[in-house]
């Protein structure tokens, strides 16, 4: 057993352990079990910060590096954590993200409250193990379990709708992860190992076919997880299903999740000059153009404001998907600015759709109407955000479609280029679609006993910690595209460990 | 070339099972068969007609087949068997919401 560098451990042990507590504190009052669990994801999120000031100098260097080895050392299959700049960036946006959905949730469920944070807490810690791990098995492990734990999570309120949704997202994950594991076992047969840093080292000993058929069962699965467009129909249903704070994670956090471990099998273990040697770079790179197309075309039919977001993300993980592709230095700044832009923006307009809710009947387009007046300052803080999303120049989004867009050009492709700006412009038509629904004045006629039955409870069960984290998310959002900058010395190690993986294999295996 | 003809005749009927069926029972089914036949495969692969890995101290074996692919598959299984339950009682759930486990009638009674 090595005690070196057991912060990592800790990092995945500290959500269990805050989940286990979660789940025995039916007996605490309201008041205690909030602030527990704003401790549990508060002091997640000094830790990663920690790791972070700690090593600035050795991040600055590009040359962090953090190992942790649980079992013997001299057997071949032990459990390993590894962090480097790429995981160190996402442990830190990812856990910066959760804890504000955190706090979010802590004043928006009101029901069943311990089982919920029990649920949340496991998700992060699955999330923080998929993000740490240096070994495909685990891997594996952890990935199923943020499908299977994020299920009851989307199906929390029992209705049709959210069941069929559950079901539905479960369904294809697993399917996801049937075709993930086909793969494990595939390289697994040919090289006799499961360390990735070991993958990556001999992969180019396997024969053409068999790296094919490796290869595109993790294009598979990664393209069911992510929702790109052949397999995208279960993602706008099940994230438009679950409590606001479910959607957030779900489109904000764990899509860029995905994306990570996309970036980690493509560019560090497999090395990306065997996808563009098999030709199947640009055949992703095109399908996830289309997706992205697809995904803005059909947000502007859906009339329920969830299932626009969810349509909306289909379009930008399309986008990031594509830019990543290109596989150039300007693509992989631009791409992972838009992972932060866009993991920013889209849990801020879910959690400002939750708040929104409690003042209409439904998400419905027409229930909206006038609701631009009851919440003055959450909805222009909404319409901020959609400005961000739309990228609108003093916003964090208008920062980072700059950049995709710079990347596209440089690498002289029109196509990337044209999705971008028409996805803008569609992205414009449906949110005016749904802020001048927001700002139609209502009839004078007076509203029914039961809308105004709910507008007075939502009244007073409102507080402020709720609207305060939809300001918290425009503020950053306005700051971040001010002062984009304050991103550029953590994307750009992060962009050095995807062009050398060479440093992250020689460091995991001899260390 | 049994054992990879097996797990392609198995892995298209759970696929067969999952798409084309409308049943939601009859799709946790295909999708069980299809875990199924990855895990024949593997054990298949994994037996190369050695002993257990398990031995005692001091004594030697000389062929023994890889304990990994079948803590591999142990591993699947349970995954496997959990999603199953999920899975189940979800549709369940659905039953009771809807008096239906058709895939085609859900998506009727909802538009």
């Amino acid at each position: 057993m090595n005690w070196m560098n057991i912060e990592l451990v800790l990092l995945i042990l500290l959500p269990t352990f805050t989940a286990l507590i979660m789940y025995f504190s039916t007996g605490f009052n309201q008041r205690a079990r909030n602030s527990l669990a704003v401790a549990g994801a508060g002091l997640e999120l000094f830790l990663v910060l920690s790791l972070f000031i700690f090593n600035l100098e050795a991040v600055k260097e590009s040359d962090f590096f953090l190992q942790s080895t649980m079992g013997y050392t001299d057997t071949p299959f032990v459990i390993n954590f590894a962090m480097d700049n790429l995981s160190l960036l996402f442990s830190l946006i990812v856990t910066g993200a959760v804890f504000l959905i955190v706090v979010f949730s802590t004043q928006y469920i009101k029901d069943k409250e311990n089982i919920f944070f029990a649920l949340f807490f496991l998700v992060l810690a699955s999330i923080q193990g998929s993000i740490l791990t240096a070994d495909l098995f685990t891997l594996y492990l952890f990935i199923e379990a943020v499908t299977v734990l994020t299920t009851p999570l989307i199906s929390f309120k029992k209705t049709k709708e959210t069941t069929r949704a559950a079901m539905q997202y479960l369904f294809y994950g697993i399917t996801g992860g049937v075709f993930f594991f086909i793969s494990i076992i595939l390289i697994y047969f040919n090289l006799g190992t499961l360390k990735m840093a070991a993958v990556a080292e001999s992969f180019g000993l396997i024969s053409t076919p068999m790296q094919l058929t490796i290869i595109i069962f993790f294009l598979l699965a990664l393209i069911i997880k992510l929702g790109i467009f052949p397999i995208h129909f279960w993602l706008p249903r099940a994230h438009s299903a679950c409590p606001a704070p479910i959607s957030a994670l779900l489109s904000g956090v764990l899509l860029k999740v995905y994306l990570y471990i996309f970036m980690r099998l493509f560019w560090t273990m497999i090395a990306f000059d065997f996808l563009v040697e098999l030709h199947l770079s640009t055949f992703v790179l095109d399908l996830a153009l289309v997706s992205s197309l697809i995904g803005h075309i059909f947000a502007l039919q859906a009339d329920n404001l969830k299932k626009m977001l969810a349509y909306s993300s289909i379009g930008h993980i399309g986008m990031i998907l594509a830019v990543l592709m290109l596989n150039t230095e300007a693509a992989f700044y631009g791409g992972l600015l838009h992972i932060i832009a866009h993991l920013l923006m889209k849990s801020g307009l879910f959690l400002s759709s939750g708040y929104l809710l409690r003042t209409t009947l439904s998400h419905h387009i027409d229930d909206l109407k006038g609701i631009g007046h009851k919440n003055r300052l959450v909805f222009i803080a909404f319409i901020i955000i959609c400005l961000g999303t739309i990228g609108m120049p003093p916003l964090v989004g208008f920062v980072s479609k700059w950049f995709v867009l710079l990347a596209f050009l440089e690498a002289r492709h029109f196509f990337g280029a044209f999705v971008v700006g028409a996805g803008s412009i569609i992205a414009l038509i449906y949110y005016l679609r749904y802020i001048s629904q927001a700002y139609e004045t209502v009839k004078s006629e007076s509203p029914s006993l039961r809308e105004e039955l709910v507008s007075i409870t939502a009244f007073f069960e409102s507080t402020n910690i709720m609207k305060n984290v939809i300001y918290i998310f425009t503020i950053l959002i306005i700051f971040f595209g001010l002062s984009f900058k304050f991103f550029e010395m953590p994307i750009n190690t992060a962009i050095f460990e995807l062009l050398n993986p060479q440093k992250y294999i020689e460091l995991v295996l001899g260390g | 070339m049994f054992n990879n003809l097996v797990f392609i005749i198995l892995f298209i009927l759970g696929l067969y099972a999952l798409i084309m069926k409308t049943n939601l029972i009859k799709n946790v089914i295909g999708l069980n068969l299809m875990e199924a036949a990855v895990f024949f495969w593997v054990i298949s692969f994994s037996d190369i007609g050695g002993e257990v890995a398990i031995h005692k101290l001091g004594e030697e074996i000389t062929k023994f087949n890889d304990p990994v692919p079948q803590a591999l598959t142990l591993t699947g299984i349970v995954i496997g068997a959990s999603t199953a339950a999920l899975l189940l009682t979800l549709i369940i759930e659905l039953n009771k919401f809807s008096g239906t486990i058709d895939r085609d009638e859900l998506e009727g009674l909802n538009d």
